[in-house]
């Protein structure tokens, strides 16, 4: 049965969404395309709603560690809703086969970026504790906000158009270029993927673009992935985890390009 | 300015989210549930109502957020909360049936 099949895929996703730090969503939204012949745009749409569940139960968590800086994320949320809200507008004129190219290549660009980097896609920073157990973080000042805003705006553009949280793009410029510490960078991002997902998920959903009945049932796969996924990642080697993401996304990027050349599934 | 340590302001923001993505999860998870041996619009209805709801979460936690840096008084943040917030809105507004 359809919902069964989507609680399980939710699942499997955000399970691996959350040992390994990338958001399930990249790989819903092909799945959909690609298995169970949703239109890519209602693929994108509605893998949304699993992103937006996935930022908000996991930043709940970061910000109990009071590791999210929230002004910083406020201030780039302004950029990074702004191009979701922008590129979500813009899909509605985009074709079926641009859409797919774009979505395949992204998956390409991010599997080769994880394996040059040798499988780590995780901070190797871990956080200090004080006596009362609670999380140090050295003071800093954020830096060069043009640039942080620029990035924004892009990440929230590609967002908007695939339906992905921009993890990738936002926590290397915060920690690279705005002088943020990582474990910081890595929470804040995750607060701003909600926010970023919602400005654009309001565009899909009155366009039409959210299937509810499938996006009901991901959600709540997803919610109970990421719940396990999250409590797993200490405990077990990401590497292998992180590989077998990997090679799901390049099966899925060569399964959109042949699905790009041929007109119909691999 | 950043300013990380703020307990209790972390802990409102995360009591929204937490509140949204629990309680959304358990509006599906009855509609889901439901869908099983109820064939009526009625499941479908409440799983529409769990979707809509986690859409309206961030916004819920942009406006807390700014009504918090409001109280503070500390206006330039409040002022981007609610800039977050008009850009959230405007997008619900301009969407509107485009098939």
């Amino acid at each position: 049965m359809l919902s069964a099949l989507l609680v399980l895929l939710g699942f499997f996703a955000g399970l691996l969404g959350a040992m390994t730090g990338i958001g399930g969503g990249v790989l819903l939204s092909p799945i959909l395309a690609l298995h169970f012949g949703i239109p890519i745009r209602e693929a994108i749409g509605t893998s949304l709603v699993a992103v937006i569940t996935t930022s908000a139960a996991s930043s709940s968590v970061h910000l109990q560690r009071h590791t999210t800086d929230i002004r910083l994320g406020m201030t780039l949320e302004l950029a990074t809703s702004l191009g979701a809200a922008v590129t979500a507008f813009l899909v509605g004129y985009f074709n079926r086969n641009a859409l797919e190219g774009i979505f395949a290549g992204f998956l390409l660009y991010s599997s080769v970026t994880i394996l040059l980097r040798g499988g780590k896609i995780k901070d190797a920073e871990e956080p200090t504790v004080n006596e009362d157990g609670e999380t140090v973080i050295p003071p800093y000042e954020p830096q060069r906000y043009p640039l942080g805003l620029g990035a924004s705006l892009f990440a929230g553009g590609l967002s908007g158009l695939l339906g992905i949280g921009g993890g990738p793009i936002k926590v290397p410029v915060m920690y690279l270029f705005m002088n943020v510490p990582l474990m910081v960078a890595t929470a804040t991002s995750n607060f701003m993927i909600g926010v970023t997902a919602a400005a654009s998920a309001v565009v899909y959903y009155r366009r039409g673009d959210i299937l509810v009945g499938l996006a009901a049932p991901l959600a709540v796969g997803v919610f109970l992935g990421s719940l396990l996924g999250a409590r797993l990642a200490p405990r077990i080697h990401t590497k292998y985890v992180v590989y077998l993401l990997v090679a799901i996304m390049l099966y899925l990027a060569g399964h959109l390009f042949v699905h790009l050349l041929t007109g119909k599934s691999a | 300015m950043s300013q990380l340590r703020e307990p209790a302001f972390d802990r409102v923001v995360a009591l929204v989210l937490r509140v949204g993505a629990f309680g959304c999860f358990f509006i599906m998870l009855a509609g889901l549930l439901m869908g099983l041996f109820v064939h009526t619009h009625i499941p479908g209805d409440i799983e529409r109502a769990g979707v809509l709801l986690m859409l309206a979460t961030p916004v819920v936690r942009v406006l807390v957020a700014g009504v918090l840096f409001l109280r503070e008084k500390d206006w330039k943040y409040g002022a981007i909360s609610f800039g977050v917030l008009a850009i959230l809105l405007l997008g619900a507004v301009f969407g509107i049936g485009e098939h």
